[in-house]
């Protein structure tokens, strides 16, 4: 059997997909739960191609809620899993996740975004920003890193399970059809030989030592029969989530200090709001880029800082104002307008950004 | 002369002829295959430009029936310009492309009994190279060649032996097309470890090299041959417009 995934590191053409499945293989994950759907399938593709060579394992399951019970069960067994959807199944995967939050469970779900609602395209879309920060019937506490290229997602997927491991909330990558299909050249790295160290795993139930006497006993609920009783296990959750929230928050600013319009923008959408910023700047126009990495938690105060220099604000996305909710539910209080350049389910352009940067000129 | 004769003179004719058909006109049947995004669909549409740019009538058939995203159908009319026949769906006349597989085109059954040259772009690693099972008599078509793309920079074909051990994979393969390349980050040296790799590849298969792709921009620093030997095929890029 192959020692490593990845030795040291390597320079490669790949999918968004691929780079999904090798990033787990590199992490350290152990097994991946899934159920197919467009266009997530070549995670499931290149996992069940290359793990087993790394003595990794893949469990199909009959649809989306088990895949998420499953990875749960897989990370209470103490192994590092993971899951991956899109879509509809994201919808059915909330069930599990919501789980997952209530018993802190580490688990790692990797989202291709289609269009949506319901089956609506295989394709694209950011229609699952909301869905996937707040879905569930809870309070949205997980991690959710929204990546725009290829090494993000490299890098991200990486990462995600450090930050599952480490802080015991689910933990989102949220990538989209268009990162997922494309072809980028990325570097592939085994994250020891970067110095990144990896949060080591462990079991939640059959741990070693008698419960009550050598260990206290693993009490895994999440079934209170008092409102009370509940109340103060969400409290508790809420002030760990909050107290996490500065450790994890990451964003990337462009040409912000002294924008007077600021574009914002999340995933590959950025990518078109950079290639706008860097054109528009060269003919003078004081635009800038914010851009949240991690939507949940929200970089709340650095958003805030930016939004209030500002003279207009723009908020591109390919939803009808699902990041722009985002954006107003973090920025309250602060005057400055907001329009929006909102395309659900369809891609956006730089020609196109730069239209409408020059309609609030 | 008697029957059996006539019969014999025909026959001898009909070789004749046959064999000057062989000599002057062959028409050009190729099926490009290989690992999934290894630039199949990009070597099959320059191949019948070039085919195209030597006055031959050319037939491009898309045989993609796995995958919704990079395939002929966004550039279709563009090809058709160029006066190419293109074979492949368009899209908007397409149900549930991606969520439910698609069909071939009924015409694409019959592709191999057109006249002219024909190019085949057969998508989706192995699984989309049994898609040549389908299309009528590609098991015994005099002229049929079936080639392997190969992208050393896609890490499933990176090593030797993994290179080898995919072919093999493949099934029927009559030649290999080193297309080893890192997108915009392509350099000189990509291209030639990927020559360098399917050379050795070559070798251990007993398949011959057709050609080392390279984009346009390397003909001055790459010149005529790699440095395993082989051809160089330079291309332009078709396929990033293809994307949806």
């Amino acid at each position: 059997m192959a020692a490593k995934p990845i030795e040291g590191e390597k320079k490669v053409f790949v999918t968004g997909n691929e780079a999904v499945a090798w990033a787990a293989l590199a992490a350290g994950a152990e097994i991946m739960y899934g159920y197919p759907i467009t266009p997530q399938n070549e995670i499931m593709h290149y996992w069940t191609r290359i793990a087993p060579k790394y003595g990794k394992k893949f469990l199909q399951t009959e649809d989306e809620i088990s895949a998420g019970f499953t990875c749960l069960g897989g990370v209470l067994a103490g192994r590092k899993a993971f899951t991956a959807t899109a879509g509809p199944g994201n919808t059915l995967m909330q069930e599990p996740m919501s789980m997952a939050e209530m018993m802190r469970i580490p688990s790692v779900v990797v989202i291709c975004a289609r269009g949506g609602p319901s089956t609506a395209t295989v394709i694209y879309s950011q229609q699952e920003t909301t869905l996937t920060c707040y879905g569930g019937n809870g309070e949205g506490l997980r991690i959710v890193y929204s990546t725009a290229n290829h090494q993000e997602l490299y890098d991200y997927t990486i990462k995600a399970f450090n930050s599952a491991w480490k802080y015991r909330f689910p933990t989102f990558v949220l990538g989209d059809g268009y990162q997922s299909k494309m072809r980028e050249s990325l570097v592939m790295y085994d994250p020891e030989a970067r110095g990144i160290e990896m949060v080591e795993s462990e079991p939640y139930v059959l741990k070693p030592g008698v419960p009550g006497s050598d260990r206290k006993a693993a009490h895994l609920r999440n079934t209170y029969n008092m409102e009370d009783e509940l109340y103060e296990v969400i409290m508790e959750l809420v002030k760990d989530f909050e107290k996490m929230a500065p450790e994890v928050v990451e964003y990337a600013v462009h040409d912000c200090e002294d924008a007077e319009i600021l574009l914002l923008a999340h995933g590959v959408v950025s990518r078109a709001a950079l290639g706008a910023v860097k054109l528009l700047r060269q003919e003078g126009l004081k635009v800038g880029l914010f851009r949240p990495i991690t939507l949940r938690p929200f970089p709340q105060e650095e958003l805030k800082k930016y939004a209030q220099k500002a003279k207009h604000i723009l908020v591109v996305e390919s939803a009808h104002g699902q990041l722009d909710k985002l954006v107003k539910e973090n920025i309250y209080g602060i005057t400055t307008p907001i329009s929006p350049y909102f395309r659900p389910g369809v891609g956006v352009t730089v020609e196109e950004v730069i239209q409408e940067v020059k309609k609030l000129v | 002369m008697d029957l059996s004769a006539n019969n014999k003179l025909n026959i001898i004719l009909m070789r004749l002829l046959d064999f000057e058909v062989k000599l002057l006109d062959n028409p050009i049947v190729e099926a490009y295959i290989g690992e999934y995004a290894s630039g199949k669909s990009e070597v099959a549409v320059n191949r019948a430009l070039w085919l195209k740019g030597q006055d031959r009538k050319v037939t491009l058939a898309d045989l993609d029936i796995v995958e919704p995203f990079y395939t002929l159908r966004p550039i279709k009319k563009h090809l058709e310009e160029k006066g190419i026949t293109v074979l492949a769906w368009e899209t908007k006349k397409t149900m549930g492309l991606g969520e439910a597989g698609n069909i071939i085109k009924p015409e694409l059954r019959w592709v191999l009994k057109r006249e002219g040259d024909i190019i085949l772009d057969i998508g989706y690693g192995v699984e989309g190279a049994k898609t040549l099972n389908l299309v009528y008599g590609a098991d015994n078509h005099q002229f049929l060649k079936v080639i392997a793309v190969l992208n050393c920079s896609r890490p499933m074909t990176s090593t030797l032996e993994d290179i080898v051990e995919f072919v093999k994979e493949l099934g029927r393969v009559d030649g290999l097309v080193n297309n080893t390349h890192l997108g915009d980050d392509t350099d000189l040296d990509t291209i030639q470890h990927g020559a360098e790799l399917v050379a050795k590849a070559s070798k251990m298969l007993g398949i011959p090299i057709i050609a080392t792709t390279a984009m346009d921009r390397f003909r001055i620093s790459l010149g005529e041959t790699d440095c395993a030997g082989n051809p160089v095929f330079y291309i332009k890029r078709y396929m990033p417009h293809t994307f949806w």
